[in-house]
């Protein structure tokens, strides 16, 4: 979801869905594609399930905006989100070059 | 739908499958095809049912398809020779596994006595087995860890420092675990797994994340990370490989024991890179806040310092994750798109009617045009309908079960054969086929197949065969049960259609008359109500509902050698090429599979017969001549033939008629919308269409009207009875 509100012509807000099970993956990452460019704020504090399919399109959206040298900035990731990616065996640092806001 | 139903509803459409893939490869090993490919994909079949049945707490189910499967496994390890009590036995419990699957789908149970019978035969067979082997009863637990080999496991460094009470983490195990998308696929989630792996003890993951390509080559369902897992747990290996009981053919999975030291050394060699990338990372930060940070990214075009570093593709080179040849529709999406289609068809024949009307010549290039758009569109339909066929193998493949059971509860030995499962036709007449042929087979079985000991006194094989056959025969399937019983008992079924009152006595039928009284409603040749044969609702409702799918059954018997049940189903329900005619001033559509000519009746060739009936010489024969307006209730007169065009037209038994119409109009492909679902059944109308001009067509049911005087004489038969 992106919130146009948060939004100028250079940043974009992606709201993470609350689910991110199996079946958000392709969702998540024709989102996160849609804003490729931008430099984008990922907003995770929604979250309350995690899959490691979507985890990929997260970490792989990481890889393609610093190749394209954009920042990409993952916020508020809520508890479930740090819980699950830390089970998963990732540092949350991998998902954002920024130290995060939390 | 949620999500989790939508998974389950994924789960139950796999298990139908992979039913039927049980099914066929235990009756090919009935037939002596045992080959290591078969027996794999038998076990494979079990085996994926119970992992799907295992994630979402079918309990029931993976405790059976375990009993099932551990059987299975001494078929697949040469421990049990597949003879045929051994096949039979799991011939029946693949029908209980389809039980189980149908209860969990429905929330049902399976009957308690009789899973108790099948468990107890296949584990008899287990322990057959074993006791022939030497060995004991492989545990069924442990069943799943055959398929791997035994890994040496040092435990002497722990026993060692504490050998009277062992702390409580006893064992150090390093999993290697590389999912494919399969695993996914299956609704199995790899960070639920690492979850449990925890639950057994302290556990420590480092995940891999160097496959993961840019989001442009990403597939969303595809499997890039694996997992690397230091676990210490008081648990077993066996315990240990448990976790990943259902996932194993989806993902490649190592387990090894590691001592601690090993361990140690190995964690350093792993830290060492991580270091070096996480000051290359801070470096990079340094430098500038919006360049990639060298964690992950490819950043040599950024940052000369750093080195490259190397973002993997997705391995397609070297095939890892081979394009997915099928994708699974929802049958909605298929049936929508199918009705956008006959609407397409409608509407280009309405343009193609403006066009007409308009007097535009042949040659134009919008006459041209529209006759290409014709052409595609006829090309898109029969691709949408080819979406739709499946091959009747399904619905042939249940019956098999049904004998089984049939033969089994009547102490009959019956013996089917299936021809042509290959056949399409369309999914929803396969779909409505199954139980009016599940109740012929079971007819034929019940009353057809004699005892294996009348069969001996006649000079038959004990063992009575069924055949069951699917052809393509001019534009509609025909499906045949043909059995070699006693063929039907004329005296007995005439008997019974006078005591019931459905004919008189003195009435004076043909053998195929009588044989088609048991269609007549409510007959039934048994003398007991069985809970095989139903409730005497048999024919009728068999011919009913083959009616309903447009269809039209037909039988042949021959005393002591058989009877031969013919169902001739039409492709698809959707559309039909059809002739255009015009009945006082009324449009109708006869399907153009039923004409074989037309002709022009001259007066020398017309004669009339006694009763009034016409018939037409043609080519040395005469052929009744039918004024379908008079059929059909149009026109109370009949009018002179040679004014009209007659259509030769045949039914599917084979009886030529000459149907009268006054004019043809032309061919055309007309979508058909159905009478009964819209308004009702019509004697001598199959369904009916809508025109270019958006007017109502009705379509001849040519055997109906073939088979009129026929059902004249029985209208006037019933008459009299009453």
């Amino acid at each position: 979801m992106i919130d146009e509100s948060k939004s100028d012509r250079y940043m974009r807000t992606l709201r993470l869905p609350d689910i991110l099970d199996l079946r958000a993956a392709s969702p998540l990452a024709a989102n996160l594609l849609a804003i490729r460019g931008h430099q984008a704020t990922i907003d995770a504090s929604h979250v309350q399930r995690v899959g490691a399919q979507c985890v990929q399109v997260l970490l792989s959206a990481r890889v393609t905006w610093a190749a394209d040298s954009v920042s990409f900035v993952l916020s508020n990731p809520s508890e479930a989100f740090l819980e699950g990616v830390g089970t998963l065996g990732i540092p949350i640092a991998k998902f954002s070059e920024q130290e995060l806001s939390r | 739908m949620d999500p989790m139903a939508a998974i389950k509803q994924t789960f139950f459409q796999e298990c139908e499958e992979l039913l039927t893939e049980l099914e066929s490869g235990l009756l090919k090993i009935e037939d002596g095809n045992d080959d290591p490919e078969t027996v794999n994909a038998v076990f494979r079949a079990v085996h994926s049912i119970k992992g799907g049945a295992g994630a979402f707490g079918f309990d029931e189910l993976v405790e059976f398809a375990h009993i099932f499967e551990t059987a299975l496994d001494l078929l697949r390890s040469a421990k049990l020779a597949p003879n045929p009590s051994v096949t039979k036995t799991f011939l029946r419990a693949s029908d209980s596994l389809a039980d189980f699957v149908r209860a969990a789908r429905e929330n049902g149970c399976v009957a308690g006595a009789h899973v108790k019978s099948i468990t107890d035969e296949l584990n008899a067979l287990c322990s057959g087995a074993a006791k022939k082997d030497g060995t004991s009863p492989p545990k069924q637990q442990n069943i799943d860890d055959l398929d791997f080999q035994p890994v040496a496991v040092s435990l002497d460094s722990i026993f060692e420092s504490t050998p009277e009470e062992p702390p409580p983490f006893t064992q150090d195990f390093l999993i290697r675990f590389m999912p494919k998308p399969a695993l996914y696929a299956k609704a199995n989630e790899a960070l639920c797994l690492l979850r449990e792996l925890g639950g057994l003890g302290e556990m420590s993951v480092e995940c891999c994340v160097d496959e993961i390509p840019l989001l442009s080559e990403l597939d969303p369902e595809g499997a890039y990370l694996s997992w690397s897992v230091h676990l210490r747990t008081s648990a077993d290996e066996a315990r240990v490989r448990e976790i990943f009981e259902f996932v194993e053919w989806d993902c490649d999975l190592d387990i090894a024991a590691a001592d601690v030291g090993r361990l140690l050394e190995e964690f350093q060699a792993a830290l060492e890179p991580c270091a070096k990338l996480v000051s290359l990372a801070e470096q990079q930060k340094n430098n500038n806040q919006h360049m990639a940070s060298a964690t992950l990214a490819p950043s040599d075009e950024h940052d000369d310092n750093a080195g490259p570093v190397k973002v993997a593709h997705p391995s397609n080179e070297n095939g890892a994750y081979p394009a997915q040849t099928t994708i699974r529709v929802d049958l909605n999406r298929v049936d929508r798109l199918i009705n956008l289609v006959g609407e397409l068809v409608i509407n280009q024949a309405m343009l193609s009617q403006r066009v007409a009307e308009a007097g535009l010549p042949r040659a134009s290039s919008v006459v041209i045009g529209l006759d290409e758009l014709e052409q595609l569109t006829r090309d898109i339909q029969d691709s949408v309908m080819a979406i739709r066929a499946q091959p009747v193998k399904a619905v042939f493949q249940r019956m098999s079960r049904t004998v089984r059971e049939i033969a089994a509860m009547t102490g009959k030995s019956v013996r089917l054969v299936t021809e042509g499962e290959g056949t399409e036709v369309d999914k929803t007449v396969v779909e409505r086929l199954t139980d009016p042929l599940t109740h012929m087979i079971r007819n034929a079985v019940d009353h057809g197949i004699e005892t294996p000991e009348a069969r001996a006194a006649a000079g038959k094989a004990e063992e009575g065969s069924l055949r069951l056959s699917a052809t393509h025969r001019s534009g509609r399937v025909v499906i045949e049960v043909a059995d070699d019983g006693a063929g039907l008992n004329r005296g007995r079924i005439r008997e019974i259609a006078v005591s019931r009152g459905l004919i008189p006595a003195e009435a004076d039928l043909t053998d195929d008359e009588i044989d088609n009284l048991i269609f007549l409603p409510g007959f039934s040749t048994a003398s007991t109500v069985s809970n095989i044969s139903g409730r005497g609702v048999g024919m009728d409702v068999v011919k009913r509902a083959i009616q309903a799918l447009g269809g039209r059954i037909s039988i042949a018997s021959n005393p002591g050698r058989g009877s031969t049940f013919s169902m001739s189903l039409p492709l698809t329900l959707a559309v039909l090429d059809g002739m255009v005619v015009t009945v006082a001033d009324q449009t109708l559509v006869v399907p153009l599979t039923a004409v074989i000519e037309t002709l022009q009746p001259k007066n020398a060739n017309v004669h009339v017969l006694g009763d009034g009936a016409r018939v037409i010489a043609t080519r040395s024969s005469f052929i009744p001549l039918i004024d379908v307006g008079s059929v059909l209730f149009y026109r109370t007169e009949e009018t002179d033939p040679t004014m009209q065009v007659a259509l030769l037209v045949e039914s599917e038994s084979g009886a030529r008629c000459a149907l009268l119409v006054d004019a043809i109009q032309g061919q055309r492909q007309v979508v058909i919308k159905s009478l009964e679902t819209n308004y009702g059944r019509v004697c001598g109308i199959a369904a009916a269409t809508i025109l270019g001009d958006g007017r109502v067509a009705l379509i001849l049911d040519v055997d109906a009207i073939v088979d009129r005087p026929r059902m004249d004489r029985a209208d006037q038969t019933l008459v009299a009875a009453e």
